[in-house]
């Protein structure tokens, strides 16, 4: 394989520098006889149209003087799922943002970041040359948040409420007034000329069963829901309007096809299936960090603070890591030598390489026994340790015993007597060995528990098998040899051996996380044997180990100023939403089969260990009507269509009918390929222009919230009232007009009863803000006058006045003012364990798994980690369907360095990197006469797509790697025409390819399906059966 | 391995890395470049020190460039080139800021027939662009590829260590922005400053150090085995039409 000398010069990073050397001279005679000027004229003869700077800081005396006309504001970047927090430079005047860099105060931007009651003034100084400052204290925006702020004047905007004139997904819209969109959104009618199309006043019906014959299913109101991305800080208040005034128990957010294996695995250690608690490692004092299936200072989450804490650690620090994954990228720098590490691994397979890992640790004495023989918390604090696990607690094991599978408990042993609703709860306690052989209760005992034992224990009914959990995962870890292992992932045995013994070499000082890498038809036990790897050295809660974060300061709670929780008329939605977290056998379908003889299979699968999952909404939703057919769809800047792998073949169809589905509304400040089948669309804000309180997702150990206010005005249509369209005025005037509690006058309670109104975005997040400035130990100092010039909070002090009280307002400009509320960073540890601790008892063994059954075959889980590979819902391994001999590739999806999602257009990261050339491995290249930039074509058993190569040695081999972010059909790709205008024509924003248009059906389900993971019904990119042709040479 | 490939491995065109140490840095210009030189404080010499273990290639620099300074589209002042490197079979990844480099002997400077390219007393070199005719003489004589005409002013331009900032009493964009904290910014004539101590003791090295151009730009873990024995595919990939580009070739 070569490349040619023509591509090289094409593909060039020096990109204009190389062009302008490469041409351009002959036109040199012509310039010197026209004189200068041949061009525009820029602003300064050196410094080109850069505007003034920010502000000056005289570097002998420190003096600061702020340039008029600009103002520094610390607010939140929304340019991923980060969230960080950011100091945006705004030209007043203009209403423009200038730049964006990073908020000194933030974690997420700045290590060490500052002190939460530096003054403003200081904070300024602390970005600049004076005494180097700047460099000790650097604040940073990574490069998709320094191009973000494209998206405030993007002309694809949408400003106005639309409404469809043509078919769904025609493109063709007209402008609608405010008022009338309300109106018909609340009312409906016969809106398209299509036949009726029913309102929310109709459709909140929140008495009448969906179904009379499955009254589990909840109210017909049911039948509308509402799909979230992630929660930018204004959650809670979509929450509100959904969950609490009209009634839904259908709202939904992305996690299910971002990296929710990862958290359904971990939520199985953790102990909460819903929630799905996750930690992450203290890459600050950590020595050996083990990456499965995430690249840290490539992308994830939190991007920034993860590459800061890893480029530190990897040269000033004591960190190594090893990053195992099926492309290398940039969490790999050669210049950090030995220091980093990419070793490739097999799609799917890291469940293998694992329990590969544990054996060893088995088999070599190489787990933590102190740590995992404690049976209870005091015991392990005890002992010194920082938390607590159970692995020695007993699980029944016994075939045919009622329990089989489920802890032992003291009720079991006749040890006490609880009522039905407590026996098996918090007051049931777990029963382990105690050193000399006998059963005692978990909490009973102030000592080690025998952590293997594999027997019976005498029990009022006789007696019952059991098992500690440690011995049920030691008995998975031996299933297969390390060959077996090293033959399942493509990882040689011996290196699978070698990061056992590194990962077990550092104490508590190594951790192993993983993230997006787990979307596989496995995902749910390889992310629960990568966070068992964790359990396996004890590391949680010890510095250098994992650590679970620090929280946040909650806005939406009752208190300590206002009721934002609770509000009188307030809906409790019941039923069962439309993506089944509940187990199937409390279905009246459960028992009508039954009753018939044949329980299993479900019609659909189930998903008791998981929480709501966009990917069944559209399939069994929208397509199938199961459990119940969904009447009204909202997606709040949500793109499931773009998002979720193979969905868009499988619904398509029944998204452009009215018929299967009646009412699509989008909230969005884009068109995406899923709002394109909207039939309006409702114009949201973006970024700097939008109130909020968003916090990190974790990885932070103090606690955190940042703060999001407008330091821009809206660019959206501006209401009579100086309102601006947005998601919160439309959900404000649609609760008023249906007559919702909750909103409107007197809808927000302060704590002595008076009631204020809830009728503009402020009155929500302001109080919020008090909130936040009363937690703690003690309330938030007020903001002087000078803070408050400063950080451009005077823009918005009018708000802050008329709607916080007089106690409250500076203190909520001294949370603006920072951008948010900032436990200070020597409060993270204490001593060599994090302050926030995880305190319950992690799960070797997780019983709501091992006793749950699989809705499709009716047998039971494992209740631990273990290898398995990917299959579909009835237990058919995924290669027994698509042979490896029909589809010899496997696609995989990696996060871009600057391309997420819905920044595509974002001209200036285009122009950085247009497409995603996707790569493949330089064996399987040469094989099949591919070279860099050939066009070839994949096909998977879900679609077939076009797309360009690139031969790289960083690809597994047999691994198509595809990057996320591009491939897009709307967005620009294609001009909407709104009110008889076209958009602009901008077909680079299609370019690329989109992984998710190859993503596969579940052959084994009846009906409308996408490829899931069958206990976390999260979607399947990582490992998707593929094949592919070579097309045509690079152009 | 063929020619091309190693020499796309490196960057631009013939572009080597050089991996000659930087040593005994004279904090100083040389009298007869001095001369020459106007504006700017001759008390400082700005520099940079690029660590590249730190680098994480997220290129918030190349766009904090692009927005500071208003820099056209499809055009780079500075970028990170990103590479995939193969050594005994290991694959890896290899991440090279590069912008201009204020060379104490810029050969941008000689072939300008205007005088609009010089270099001001603190070592920063500008084009002025109300003498540039736009004739691409130093875009030519630049061995890192640092200049290139901007389409809209029809002028040279290239870095200019964001010196209305650092006027300012600031760090250029693309250095209050380092993620990783790769890159360091300061004064080589105040020995107290990073850049000084990172230069006197981090054992930098310069691109091209044959060019005899002097770069005030170091880099630190530029290991000498990226000269020539590197297998490199460029990851940061540039395969669509750049109309600009083009008209720049018409």
């Amino acid at each position: 394989m070569s490349i040619s000398r023509r591509l090289l010069l094409k593909t060039s990073a020096a990109g204009g520098a190389l062009a302008a050397f490469a041409g351009g001279f002959s036109d040199t005679g012509r310039k010197l006889v026209k004189g200068a000027w041949a061009g525009d004229k820029p602003d300064h003869a050196i410094s080109g149209n850069a505007p003034a700077p920010e502000f000056r800081v005289d570097p002998a005396t420190g003096d600061l003087t702020p340039t008029p006309g600009q103002i520094v504001a610390n607010v939140a970047c929304l340019g991923c799922t980060t969230l960080c927090g950011v100091r945006v430079r705004v030209d007043v005047e203009k209403n423009k943002v200038l730049r964006v860099a990073g908020n000194p105060y933030s974690p997420l931007s700045t290590d060490p970041f500052l002190p939460y009651g530096t003054p403003i003034r200081e904070s300024f100084k602390s970005l600049s040359r004076l005494d180097e400052k700047g460099l000790k204290g650097r604040s940073t925006a990574c490069g998709r948040g320094n191009a973000a702020l494209e998206m405030l004047t993007s002309p694809f905007r949408v400003a106005t409420p639309m409404k469809r004139v043509g078919p769904r997904g025609s493109g063709q819209w007209e402008p609608i007034p405010f008022d009338r969109l309300v109106e018909e959104i609340a009312e409906g009618g016969d809106l398209f000329g299509e036949g009726p199309v029913p309102g929310l006043r109709a459709l909140r019906d929140l008495k009448t069963p969906i179904d009379p014959a499955a009254p589990e299913l909840g109210p017909k109101v049911n039948q509308v829901a509402l799909l979230s991305s992630v929660n930018d800080g204004r959650e809670p208040f979509v929450r509100r309007f959904f969950n609490q005034a009209l009634g839904t128990i259908n709202f939904v957010g992305h996690g299910s096809y971002c990296g929710g294996a990862y958290r359904s695995g971990s939520g199985a250690v953790f102990g909460d299936a819903k929630k799905m608690p996750h930690a992450k490692p203290d890459l600050q004092n950590a020595e050996f960090v083990l990456f499965i299936g995430t690249a840290p200072s490539n992308a994830g989450n939190p991007f920034k603070r993860q590459a800061m804490l890893l480029a530190k650690g990897r040269t000033d620090g004591v960190l190594n890591y090893v990053v195992v994954d099926p492309v290398l990228t940039n969490a790999d720098n050669r210049a950090a030598a030995e220091r980093s590490n990419w070793i490739p691994i097999r799609p799917g397979t890291d469940g293998a390489l694992v329990m590969g890992m544990m054996r060893w640790m088995f088999e070599n004495g190489r787990i933590d026994s102190n740590y995992l023989s404690q049976p209870n918390g005091k015991a392990a604090e005890a002992a010194g340790e920082a938390g607590w696990c159970n692995a020695t607690h007993l699980v029944i094991q016994q075939a045919g015993h009622p329990r089989d599978g489920r802890m032992l408990r003291a009720s079991d042993l006749g040890w006490v007597t609880l009522d039905e609703k407590e026996r098996y709860g918090a007051k049931d306690a777990f029963v382990v060995l105690d050193p000399s052989g006998t059963p005692v209760a978990h909490d009973a005992l102030m000592g080690p528990a025998a952590l293997f034992h594999g027997g019976t224990v005498a029990a009022p009914a006789g007696e019952v098998a059991v098992k500690t959990s440690l011995t049920l995962l030691r008995e998975q870890a031996m299933r297969l040899d390390l060959a077996g292992y090293a033959d399942a992932c493509g990882i040689p045995a011996d290196v699978i051996a070698g990061l056992a013994r590194e990962f077990t070499s550092h104490g508590k000082k190594a951790a192993a996380n993983t993230h997006g890498g787990m979307m596989a038809g496995n995902g749910f036990y390889n992310a629960f044997g990568v966070v068992t790897l964790n359990t396996l050295i004890g590391n949680l809660n010890w510095k250098g180990g994992t650590i679970f974060g620090g929280g946040r300061f909650p806005d939406e709670q009752d208190g300590p100023r206002y009721r934002l929780a609770s509000f009188p008329g307030q809906v409790k939605p019941s039923g069962t939403a439309i993506s089944r977290p509940v187990p199937y056998e409390k279905s009246s379908e459960f028992k009508a089969r039954k009753e018939a003889g044949k329980p299993y299979p479900a019609k659909a699968p189930w998903y008791p260990n998981a929480p709501q999952l966009t990917t069944e909404y559209l399939t069994s939703g929208v397509v199938d009507g199961y459990p119940y057919p969904l009447k009204a769809l909202f997606l709040w800047n949500s793109n499931p269509v773009y998002g979720i792998p193979g969905v868009r073949a499988q619904v398509e169809a029944k998204l452009r009918d009215p018929k299967a589905l009646p009412l699509i509304v989008a909230i969005d400040p884009f068109i995406n390929e899923s709002t394109a089948f909207a039939d309006y669309i409702v114009p949201d804000t973006v970024l700097y222009e939008t109130w909020g309180w968003a916090s990190p997702w974790a990885g932070v150990p103090t606690k955190t919230s940042t703060a999001r206010w407008p330091v821009v005005t809206p660019r959206t249509e501006p209401l009579p009232d100086g309102r601006h369209v947005q998601m919160e005025t439309f959900l404000i005037a649609l609760a008023k007009r249906l007559g919702l509690p909750g909103f409107g006058p007197d809808a927000i309670a302060d704590m002595d009863g008076n009631t204020h109104p809830l009728e503009r975005p402020e009155d929500w997040y302001l109080r919020g803000g008090a909130n936040i400035a009363w937690l703690g130990k003690q309330p938030v100092p007020d903001a002087t006058d000078e803070d408050i010039a400063l950080s451009g909070v005077a823009r918005v002090l009018p708000a802050l006045q008329s709607v916080l009280k007089e106690e409250e307002w500076r203190k909520v400009a001294f949370i603006l003012a920072r951008g948010g509320r900032y436990q200070n960073q020597a409060e993270g540890f204490e001593g060599d364990r994090a302050t926030h601790r995880f305190k319950d008892g992690l799960l070797v063994y997780n019983e709501a798994v091992g006793a749950a059954k699989s809705s499709v075959t009716g047998k039971r889980w494992t209740g631990t980690a273990a290898w398995t590979p990917p299959a579909f819902a009835d237990g058919t391994p995924m290669r027994q369907v698509h042979t490896a001999e029909d589809w010899p590739f496997q696609l995989i999806s990696s996060k871009s360095v600057l391309v997420s999602a819905y920044t595509i257009a974002a001209s200036r990261l285009r122009h950085l990197h247009p497409e995603n050339p996707v790569g493949i491995n330089a064996e399987d290249a040469r094989r099949l006469g591919i070279a860099t930039g050939d066009r070839i074509r994949i096909a998977t058993p879900g679609g077939s797509e076009l797309a360009t190569a690139i031969v790289r040695h960083g690809v597994m081999p047999g691994v198509l790697a595809v990057e996320h972010g591009f491939g897009h059909k709307e967005f620009g790709a294609r001009p909407h025409v709104i009110g008889g205008r076209s958009q602009p024509v901008v077909p680079e924003i299609g370019a690329g390819v989109n992984i998710n248009d190859l993503g596969l059906r579940d052959p084994t389900r009846p009906g409308a399906s996408v490829w899931v993971d069958p206990i976390a019904g999260t979607a399947v990119r990582q490992g998707l059966p593929a094949k592919l042709e070579r097309v045509a040479a690079a152009a | 391995m063929d020619r091309s490939r190693r020499n796309f491995c490196l960057g631009a065109g013939a572009a080597t890395i050089g991996a000659a140490t930087a040593a005994a840095v004279p904090a100083a210009a040389a009298p007869g470049a001095a001369s020459l030189r106007r504006d700017g404080d001759p008390a400082h010499r700005w520099a940079m020190v690029v660590d590249m273990g730190k680098c994480v290639g997220c290129q918030a620099c190349t766009v904090a460039c692009i927005m500071e300074n208003d820099v056209p589209e499809n055009s780079f002042r500075t970028i990170v080139s990103t590479y995939e490197v193969t050594e005994q079979g290991k694959a890896g990844s290899y991440m090279l800021p590069r912008l201009c480099n204020h060379c104490e002997k810029p050969p941008c400077i000689p072939v300008c027939p205007t005088g609009a390219t010089f270099q001001r007393r603190d070592g920063i070199v500008v084009v002025d662009n109300t003498v540039c005719v736009g004739c691409a003489y130093c875009v030519q004589a630049c061995p890192y590829d640092a200049r290139f005409i901007n389409h809209e002013t029809q002028t040279a331009d290239k870095c200019t260590f964001c010196v209305h900032r650092v006027e300012a009493g600031l760090l250029p964009a693309c250095v209050e922005t380092c993620v990783g904290g790769a890159r360091v910014f300061g004064d080589l004539n105040d020995p107290d400053s990073a850049v000084s101590t990172l230069v006197r003791e981090g054992n930098p090295k310069v691109l091209k150090p044959e060019q005899g151009t002097q770069p005030r730009v170091f880099y630190l873990g530029l290991d000498p085995r990226f000269q020539g024995k590197v297998d490199g595919t460029q990851t940061l990939w540039r395969p669509s039409a750049q109309p600009h580009a083009q008209k720049e070739h018409a």
